[in-house]
């Protein structure tokens, strides 16, 4: 089963009742298999066909509004059209769930400048990293989404072509267990606008704090740390599957000195470069990023404790500023009294390949800098 | 763990002839893993496959870059995409072709096998899709996957008489391979493989895609200029003085639109001879 495939088949398992979305290259497909199953008539929900990506994310949004589970996808450009209707979902507090399939900005191939340039629109953004991951993220994404204590849209990214497009095998959940596992989303009468409480989401009506939508906002969505957690727990219970805590997956890491951090399909090379370097005896270990919002600090500051040094791999780039991922651990790590030494790397820009050689010259070099050794702080893998 | 790339163009199925290695893999309790690679996608553009098969999920995200074994769908392929570069020592290489191995002019230290795709493919789908008619032969030369695996795995992709037809193809294909035999030209130099092939026919040389050609007869045409409309690639001109069409062979990728339109049939496609 494709990438792509494994997303659909997740929507089907959740009995998504609307779902819309509009076709762009590498996401297509999902759009296809969805039509294919209307056709078929798998399951009772609605696909509404539109003309671009702004009108799909208003379509979940409004049936979203209703207590509908909703669904949408989109890759690269069209995740930049429908950047102003996110703002509206995230600040209506609204448990759609999207699907990005990474499409990058310079060319068609992949990388994560997409999904990370919509950091502000108020989503949690998930990584993941294989098809099996796709398939059991979306449908853990639905369960934190409509959690009472969250209500915060949820995007779940993957790479374009090399996963959305790769087949490998899946195990699929019976109905009766997802049914048992994840009951059918409830509208919240508190998030339609007019019974709003002035106080918290509308933007400041009757002399409210117009900065208090704001505020609530942010505390919703650190709280998915500790709902994403949970359900990870439960998830396994029920299925026999994990993926480290939900917000970071440990590979190797219970003696290493120090730690790769990576997100998304290279995760899964770096985890072969790992086991290449074990075999040397150099103790690396991958810490693959799940979660970036919320971004798990805590998890982290414990690393942080016990590493000399993380590498940060960085698929997507902000021009002139940076990778975010970097300057989202740095900033995590900067009031600690015990700090590992960090590198930045930057990978997988445009789509290029990252193999496992690549991974082996950056554990090269965070175990030199974490043995002291002069290493330039920022690479163009 | 095995890794094979696969070469084809773009109509001919390499991408499902990937998947279906993977998932015959999968139903001989494998783990695997198919991904393609393209460029812009469209019928005749050269494009790349890779299977990879272990005991444990395969991690590796990076492409294939040592394959064990190269299938090479497409008998002209070799001219634009070097099928044997990078091959591991040893390894195997699958080809279309109607010449016996010991003919196969591509060198170095690997073992070559031959099948007749596009005439099997022919014979038994009708059209050149010579994906299946290839696997047959993967089957028996590799004796990775038995070829119940595949006719199952052809199945799941192609329900019905279509897979009938193309388990016929897989059938022919493993009772017609010739090989494997030692490479006989031992050395040979280092291609490069460019797997972003992809791009506009207009601005480049894309007979080698045709595996039929048209043929105009120029008494039959009555000079109506459909032919020359409806030519996606612009292969057909047009001579003014006569008032007849010529072709542009280098832009012709051979898709038979020119033929399908002729209101007096005036173009047939005539298989390329090899």
């Amino acid at each position: 089963m494709v990438g792509n495939k494994a997303a659909a088949t997740a929507v089907k398992l959740a009995k998504v009742q609307v779902a819309s979305a509009f076709p762009i290259t590498p996401q297509t497909t999902i759009t296809q298999y969805l039509s294919e199953m209307y056709a078929a008539g798998e399951w009772d929900f609605d696909f509404v066909n539109v003309e671009g990506e702004l009108t799909s994310q208003v379509v979940v949004q409004a049936a979203s509004r209703t207590g509908a589970r909703t669904f949408t996808c989109t890759s690269g450009p069209g995740l930049l059209y429908m950047h102003h209707p996110m703002q509206t979902t995230g600040s209506s507090r609204l448990p759609v769930v999207m699907a990005v399939v990474h499409r990058g900005y310079k060319g068609m191939q992949p990388d994560h400048s997409d999904l990370m340039s919509q950091q502000w629109t108020g989503w949690g953004h998930q990584y993941v990293e294989h098809a099996q991951e796709i398939l059991d993220s979306v449908l853990m994404a639905y369960k934190v989404a409509e959690d009472p204590r969250i209500r915060i849209p949820i995007a779940v990214g993957y790479d374009g072509y090399v996963l959305s497009y790769t087949a490998e095998p899946v195990e699929i959940p019976a109905q009766e267990e997802v049914d048992k596992w994840l009951p059918p989303n409830k509208a919240m009468p508190s998030v339609l606008p007019d019974e709003v409480d002035p106080s918290t989401f509308a933007r400041g009506w009757g002399g409210g704090d117009p900065q208090m939508p704001w505020k609530v906002h942010h505390e919703a969505i650190l709280k998915i740390e500790e709902v994403l957690k949970e359900t990870m727990d439960s998830f396994e219970k029920t299925f026999g599957r994990r993926y480290g805590n939900g917000m970071i997956e440990e590979y190797m890491m219970e003696d290493a000195e120090v730690a790769i951090l990576a997100m998304g399909t290279i995760a899964g090379t770096c985890k072969a470069a790992v086991d290449r370097m074990r075999k040397e005896g150099k103790k690396v270990g991958l810490i693959k990023l799940r979660s970036y919002i919320p971004f798990p600090v805590k998890d982290f500051r414990e690393w942080a404790k016990k590493l000399d040094g993380i590498a940060v791999v960085d698929r997507s780039i902000c021009p002139g500023k940076g990778g975010p991922v970097f300057a989202k651990l740095r900033d995590s790590l900067f009031d600690q009294e015990e700090k590992p030494k960090t590198l930045q790397f930057h990978a997988g820009l445009g789509g290029k390949e990252v193999r496992v050689h690549d991974f082996e010259m950056i554990g090269d070099k965070i175990l030199k800098a974490a043995k002291g050794g002069k290493v330039e702080q920022v690479t163009w893998v | 763990m095995i890794e094979i790339r696969l070469h084809g163009r773009g109509g001919q199925g390499a991408v499902t002839a990937s998947r279906i290695i993977a998932t015959a893999a999968y139903e001989e309790g494998k783990y695997s893993q198919a991904i393609p690679m393209y460029g812009t996608e469209r019928r005749g553009a050269p494009l790349t496959a890779f299977v990879r098969i272990d005991d444990v999920r395969v991690r590796e995200r990076e492409l294939v870059h040592n394959p064990e074994i190269s299938i090479v769908l497409d008998p002209l392929i070799a001219k634009q995409q070097a099928v044997v570069n990078q091959l591991k020592p040893g390894g195997l290489v699958i080809l279309n072709t109607a010449y016996p191995p010991e003919a196969v002019k591509i060198g170095g230290d690997f073992n070559v096998a031959t099948v007749d795709a596009t005439t099997i493919a022919l014979e038994t789908l009708g059209r050149p899709i010579t994906n299946t008619a290839i696997l047959g032969a993967f089957a028996k030369v590799t004796g990775l996957l038995k070829v119940e695996s595949i006719e199952k795995a052809i199945k799941k992709f192609f329900p019905g008489r279509l897979g009938d037809m193309n388990i016929a193809a897989v059938k022919r294909s493993y009772d017609e391979v010739k090989g494997p035999i030692q490479a006989v030209v031992k050395e040979a130099p280092e291609q490069k493989v460019d797997i972003h092939v992809g791009g506009y026919g207009v601005l480049k040389d894309v007979s080698s895609w045709r595996v039929f050609t048209p043929e105009i007869d120029v008494d039959k045409c009555i000079g109506c200029k459909t032919c020359w409309i409806f030519c996606p690639e612009t292969a057909i001109q047009w001579d003014e003085e006569k008032n007849k069409p010529w072709i542009r062979f280098e832009a012709c990728k051979g898709c038979g639109l020119c033929a399908n339109e002729c209101p007096v049939n005036a173009i047939k496609m005539v298989r390329v001879e090899v």
